[in-house]
């Protein structure tokens, strides 16, 4: 596969890994769907499934270069993930609504 | 308070900060270097270490100034202890001029 | 020193912060800027716009060059404040020391020659004195690229950003140090203060009120890039440590002395030239065995950095770095060769921790590895860094705007006129620049001093403009310098491309369809400037339109409360 789009890939990941990471909070499920917020396992799970994300991502980044490159690429990756997920917080939660789809009720 | 009451305590809080801060610091990269070479250490070695490791400790030195209660005893940690630092460092070059 | 732990981090988080702040501001943006300094020196220098090229050949092309370079007259006169005695003239000075390097970014081939300066050197701590000249070569040809042209992206902004032009014994370096110290202690005491870190991690609430919004959007910028605002910050100091901490020349100059002659013995390394002298060997043979003795490692490469020590001398070597390009260290695997002969002296051995660490730190700074990605994803970090401080301004701002109205005190104005010319203002002079850049006459002598003194009019102008205009900051408004320095911003961003293709030919479907990214990328970046600072302005407006109601009510108050 091309570096780039293995970065790209990259960067995907830790995105995703992020917005389960943001959902797994109560104040920002609410922003994302109707309900309550997520059950103390439902955050639990988020919050281990967007943690695994977030290690892919980095297992991605390790695969295109050097070691010593591949951790600041992913140190960068989760600065811009995480205000990327933020933004979509306040302009468009909705969407994040399905990025959990599997925990639809 | 007179104005001058009110700015010397912050004037000598910030000045310890700063300045103490530095002193300590220096003490601190020069104890470094100068251990090094006692040891037998290659120079460049030391000198790195004690740069890379000097700015945390400034760090360090600057907010506990801010955070002590004492201000007396942070001008006699920092400028004191840099000082008392520093004449460490610069009497283990003279044993090793010595030596040489 | 105040009643709490957490209440005196505030405090130092609040008034260094706002001190050091305007400082600040300019490292973080013209350190992003300098992410893309080569890139910008293409656009500014419109005969330096072609592909990057391998290093030429020494023998044939970058000899005889090198010995043309004239001494600098800056660093002539530089050099005289330094020693006892009249200098011998420039012409006369015979080179020493000659270094060539490259990068994979720059398609020009940057070359300095150093001149040994017989006079006693003033400072008894000091060995030796050198005066320095340059040349920018096409490596293509071998023409000299005139000096007159400022290299606007590599030779302004970038050293902008770690000593502001301000040389004048090196008060620049140590004003940027100060606020690189005080930058990681905002980092510190920003945590500590930020009750909320984890569970508003993702938090911006733009329709609550301004101080509350800015508020979320300085804590946003600042925790999420948090490890790259700490690292910047330090690697900067470690990088400079020796200016800030000069221990050796202070207290050390004998160890150190001592040292040089022990490593110049261990390595085979000469320190000092024989007095003999001695012819020199093909360079490019010498290079031809290094790139093979990297490939042979498995690390095959380019060559980095170039440089030939004690030429024409007996002990004279030759030294040659891998560049870097696909690891974070700058340069390395050096291979050094003896001058006269060509034959190997020594291969360097892997860097012991400590050095590997620093080499790491360093090359995390300076940046000269091969990855687009990771250079984009650095100016993200550095933009963030300067919404974190423009927002920190704000909310300074905003939070005693009122009460300052209400006290009749000014303090409040001044903070914002200056944050109005610490931002916007700064931006209009790099705009301003690259105007300038396009419009002054080409071969006007001297063009790049014009090119700077143009950038600096145009900051100071910003700035009294902003004082100008912030009044209404003391009946708590908003200050409409903001908004109208964004409009200027937005039309000077607009102009510098459209300029660019008036005068070189060079539009966007031309550069984007030859796929010459440095020039396309840096028109699109102004476009998208422009565009941004247009919106914010347009947002301004209305902001500044709907205040007034409620400002005026309150103002009809104070003034019967006062008649």
């Amino acid at each position: 596969m091309p570096d780039a789009l293995q970065l790209a890939l990259a960067f995907l990941c830790s995105t995703y890994g992020m917005s389960l990471l943001a959902l797994a909070m109560k104040v920002h499920w609410q922003q994302a769907r109707d309900d309550e917020g997520p059950s103390a396992v439902a955050a639990l799970t988020l919050r281990g499934v967007g943690a695994s994300a977030l290690l892919l991502s980095l297992w991605l980044c390790l695969r295109i270069d050097h070691v010593s490159m591949a951790s600041l690429v992913w140190v960068m990756s989760l600065a811009a993930s995480a205000l990327t997920i933020a933004l979509t917080l306040t302009w468009r939660p909705r969407w994040l609504g399905w990025v959990a789809l599997w925990r639809r009720r | 308070m007179s104005h001058v009451q009110h700015w010397l305590p912050l004037s000598s809080r910030i000045g310890s900060a700063l300045l103490g801060g530095y002193i300590f610091v220096w003490g601190f990269s020069s104890l470094i270097v100068a251990l090094n070479l006692f040891l037998g250490g290659d120079y460049d070695e030391g000198l790195t270490l004690a740069y890379m490791l000097a700015f945390l400790v400034f760090i360090v030195a600057f907010l506990w100034a801010f955070a002590a209660t004492s201000l007396t005893r942070v001008w006699l940690i920092l400028a004191g202890g840099g000082t008392a630092m520093t004449v460490a460092a610069w009497m283990l070059t003279q044993t090793l001029s010595a030596q040489l | 020193m105040l009643s709490s732990f957490r209440l005196s981090m505030t405090w130092v988080h609040t008034w260094f912060g706002l001190v050091l702040g305007y400082v600040l501001m300019a490292c973080f943006f013209f350190g992003s800027l300098s992410v893309f300094d080569r890139e910008i020196d293409r656009w500014a220098i419109p005969e330096t716009r072609y592909e990057p090229q391998a290093l030429p050949s020494f023998d044939t092309m970058l000899l005889p060059i090198f010995k043309q370079i004239k001494p600098a007259e800056e660093s002539y006169e530089h050099a005289q404040d330094e020693v006892e005695g009249p200098l011998p003239p420039a012409d006369t000075m015979v080179p020493t020391h000659f270094t060539a390097y490259t990068t994979h970014r720059d398609p020009v081939l940057s070359m300095y020659s150093w001149f040994d300066v017989p006079n006693q050197p003033k400072d008894p701590n000091v060995d030796h004195v050198h005066v320095y000249g340059d040349a920018t070569v096409d490596p293509r040809n071998g023409m000299l690229i005139s000096s007159d042209k400022l290299k606007i992206g590599s030779a302004f902004f970038y050293p902008l950003h770690y000593h502001l032009h301000l040389d004048w014994k090196d008060l620049g370096y140590w004003i940027v140090g100060l606020a690189a110290l005080i930058m990681l202690v905002a980092l510190v005491t920003g945590v500590i203060m930020h009750r909320k870190i984890f569970r508003e991690f993702f938090t911006f609430r733009p329709n609550k009120q301004t101080q509350r919004s800015t508020l979320d959007l300085h804590n946003l910028t600042g925790v999420v890039a948090l490890p790259f605002h700490f690292f910047f910050a330090f690697t900067g100091l470690v990088i400079f440590a020796g200016i800030y901490l000069p221990v050796t020349e202070k207290m050390f100059h004998q160890q150190h002395q001592a040292h040089e002659k022990l490593e110049a013995v261990q390595t085979g390394l000469p320190h000092d030239p024989a007095g003999v002298a001695a012819p020199l060997a093909s360079v490019d043979a010498m290079v031809e065995e290094a790139r093979r003795r990297w490939a042979a490692r498995g690390m095959g490469g380019e060559v980095g950095f170039l440089e030939v020590a004690h030429y024409g001398d007996t002990n004279g070597y030759v030294s040659i770095y891998r560049a870097g390009t696909d690891r974070v260290t700058l340069t390395g695997q050096g291979i050094h060769f003896r001058a006269s002969t060509g034959e190997l002296i020594r291969e360097e051995p892997q860097p012991t921790t400590v050095s590997g660490i620093n080499e790491w730190l360093t090359g995390l700074h300076l940046q000269h590895f091969r990855h687009w990605m990771l250079r984009w994803l650095y100016v993200f970090g550095g933009l963030c860094g300067c919404a974190c401080i423009a927002t920190g301004f704000i909310f300074f701002v905003e939070k005693r705007k009122r009460q300052h109205a209400k006290a009749g005190t000014s303090g409040a104005r001044w903070v914002d006129a200056l944050a109005v010319a610490a931002v916007t203002g700064m931006m209009i002079a790099t705009a301003t620049i690259l105007v300038a850049n396009r419009l002054l006459p080409e071969s006007l002598p001297a063009r790049g001093d014009w090119e700077q003194r143009i950038f600096w009019f145009a900051w100071l102008v910003a700035l009294l403009h902003a004082a100008w205009r912030s009044a209404p900051v003391q009946r708590a408004l908003i200050s409409p310098a903001w908004r109208e320095q964004c409009w200027a911003l937005a039309m000077l961003c607009i102009a510098a491309p459209v300029l660019n293709w008036i005068t070189t030919g060079d539009h966007l479907f031309k550069t984007i369809g030859e796929r010459y990214w440095p020039v396309a990328g840096f028109d699109l970046a102004l476009l998208a400037v422009a565009g941004v600072t247009a919106y914010a302005a347009r947002r301004l407006a209305r902001a500044e339109a709907s205040a007034p109601a409620s400002a005026t009510s309150e103002r009809a108050t104070m003034d019967a409360a006062h008649a």
